[in-house]
């Protein structure tokens, strides 16, 4: 029986009593899915010990409150591992299920976590809504030397933010391809084609951005582009999650948060 | 460590991404990646209900006393969902299920009934080796037709199937994955929502808020009254007539918008859409302040605006005024009383503003 996600975490922070640890020891040495968990586990471990700490927007945590509801277990809190009886056990089901399960549970949490983090690191800077609006020509009038450098300024931050974008898309699109999972094949046409639909919103507006820099409609234009993919590509992250669980009545409950995201 | 190990690795995904990684211009990567993610994922017979087969059957019924002000909740996996009312105190739940496999398949699909104390929960339940998208119960489908009290609560979920309430008085919830979604009559919509398929409201009237949206296909209400409403779409028509709501937030990725309503004093309507047309159509607006912009759209009023909250200003059908406060593609004006909020953003496509 495979430790659950809770012992492993546990033994990733060095905090099992040498009991345990060696339980978890043994049970690794035989078992290569728990190493590659506890390996992955430490990856994350020493990569967060190099992140610059931010403090998140309020409307971050909303999201990553729904991720976390979509994993119950989190809340439950149940461990069970065979190794140490004070622990408790896990209800029936294969150690593999479980393992698929503990994956599951992280993976969820980094599809939140994606969007936490780009909204730390974008949404407080770059605010465009209560701009007044700054043309080209607005740039280029009398009195417009200062204009000109807060439109750079302006753009500068936008190169910034769509760094961030792009590096959220990049990381939330790796965590699903690592899931080979397995979505209706409808479905998964509609998701497909609708970020390409997504992607042909945001290459249209990033021409207009390169055209025209200082154009708040194609700043703001190309920056709900990119919150609006992130937020279809972390439901769809979350329904292959739930479909791969076999939970396909959570998968249905994902889809009630399967909206266009960017408010 | 716990769930902190997961947040903080995604961070490094973000935050800590090699500079070569930040290039600007990786659409097509994204594209390239996405879709080895949708075709790993791509496999033959889920959800499809059919075979080559003739049609095989097996019905389901049973009555469950819930109350009148019980809740009902039913998740389905394929298979369509018709919810009505009818009097008494009792659910009345009527399934068949259908292959065109094997008949055997048909008992590997259950329907449980969870019966407390005014509440009642039906589950469709697959054998284990559901997952195994090859299976033979794959090919098994359930409709379900339901007869609640008028005032129970509903939730109601589905995969593969649409879902259809009608006169439930209670609070509803419907949702699916794949499949259309149309309540009517239905007071207290709290959402409606699907991936795939249309959204159709009428007759909503609700003191709360709704929300409705699609990721393709199309969303249409009328008269619906709420004291807000969220819509949302990527890929599909918005178009909502005979609407009143207190707050509006539409966003569209590709598909024209059109709102046909009132406006209320002190009410905020926000509508985002990157290519479509957006239309608003205002029922005796007593007045607005509105903000509107588009890259390459034009924006036109038939309603008279006073450009920039100057009244010197005024315009007709078609609005022009001080630099700072419209150009071809922006326009910031009032009407009226300016008690309300309008504001309108598109990238190609044109506003619309007229009197309806």
């Amino acid at each position: 029986m495979h430790p659950n996600e809770t012992i492993l975490n546990d033994y990733a922070d060095d905090l099992l009593d040498p009991v345990e640890r060696a339980g978890v020891d043994q049970h690794m040495a035989a078992c290569a899915a728990c190493r590659q968990t506890v390996e992955d586990l430490r990856e994350i471990l020493g990569a967060a010990s190099e992140l610059e700490l931010r403090e998140p927007p309020v409307r971050a945590w909303s999201r990553l409150e729904r991720a976390i509801k979509m994993e119950p277990r989190l809340e439950s809190g149940a461990r069970g591992f065979p190794l140490d009886g004070a622990r408790g056990r896990q209800p029936g089901g294969s150690g593999g299920a479980r393992l698929k399960g503990s994956r599951s549970m992280w993976i969820a949490g980094l599809a939140a976590a994606a969007v936490l983090v780009l909204a730390t690191a974008v949404g407080v800077r770059y605010l465009p809504a209560n701009r007044t609006d700054a043309t080209p020509a607005a740039a280029s009038a009398p009195g417009g030397a200062a204009q000109s450098g807060a439109a750079q300024s302006i753009e500068t931050e936008l190169r910034q933010a769509e760094a961030h974008y792009e590096n959220a898309i990049k990381g939330l699109e790796a965590i699903a391809s690592s899931e080979q999972s397995e979505l209706d094949p409808r479905t998964a046409a509609t998701l497909q084609k609708n970020l390409a639909v997504i992607d042909q919103a945001i290459s249209e507006s990033r021409a207009a951005v390169r055209s025209q820099p200082a154009s708040e409609p194609a700043q703001q234009s190309l920056i709900d582009g990119f919150k609006t993919k992130i937020g279809l590509l972390q439901d769809t992250v979350a329904l292959i999650n739930e479909m791969r669980k076999g939970n396909e009545a959570g998968a249905a409950r994902i889809a009630s948060g399967l909206k266009q995201k960017g408010t | 460590m716990r769930v902190t190990a997961p947040i903080v690795f995604a961070g490094l995904a973000l935050v800590a991404a090699p500079a070569a990684a930040q290039d600007h211009d990786h659409d097509q990567d994204h594209r390239i990646v996405l879709g080895d993610i949708i075709r790993t994922s791509l496999k033959p017979g889920a959800y499809q209900g059919r075979n080559n087969g003739p049609e095989q059957t097996e019905h389901f019924s049973r009555k469950v006393k819930i109350g009148r002000d019980g809740r009902f909740s039913l998740s389905n996996i394929a298979g369509d969902i018709v919810v009505t009312t009818g009097g008494g105190d009792e659910v009345s739940i009527d399934a068949v299920k259908k292959t065109r496999g094997d008949k055997s398949e048909l008992a590997r699909v259950q329907i449980t009934v969870d019966d407390r104390a005014g509440r009642v929960d039906v589950r469709t339940e697959y054998d284990q080796d559901r997952r195994d998208r090859g299976s033979r119960t794959n090919h098994v489908s359930v409709d379900y037709t339901v007869t609640v009290p008028a005032s129970v609560s509903v939730d109601l979920h589905s995969i593969s199937g649409s879902v259809k309430a009608t006169g439930v008085h209670g609070s509803v919830r419907a949702d699916t994955i794949s499949g259309n979604v149309t309540l009517t009559d239905v007071p207290k919509l709290e959402a409606a929502k699907t991936v795939s398929g249309d959204v159709l409201l009428t007759g909503i009237t609700t003191d709360g808020d709704l929300t409705a949206s699609s990721v393709s296909g199309s969303l249409r209400a009328k008269g619906v009254k709420a004291r807000g409403i969220d819509l949302g779409i990527i890929s599909g028509d918005i178009n909502v007539s005979d609407v009143t709501c207190e707050r509006l937030g539409v966003k569209s990725v590709s598909g024209n918008v059109e709102y046909a309503g009132t406006i209320a004093k002190s009410g905020r309507y926000e509508i985002n859409a990157h290519s479509g047309t957006v239309r608003l159509l205002l029922t005796n607006p007593a007045g607005f302040e509105l903000n509107a912009n588009s890259f390459s759209g034009s924006i036109r009023s038939e309603l008279p605006l006073t450009i920039g909250g100057d009244s010197s200003a005024r315009s007709g059908s078609t609005v022009r005024g001080r630099r700072d406060a419209v150009n071809s593609h922006s326009m910031r004006a009032t009407y009226g009383d300016g008690s309300a909020t309008l504001v309108v953003r598109t990238f190609s496509g044109d506003i619309i503003i007229a009197k309806r």
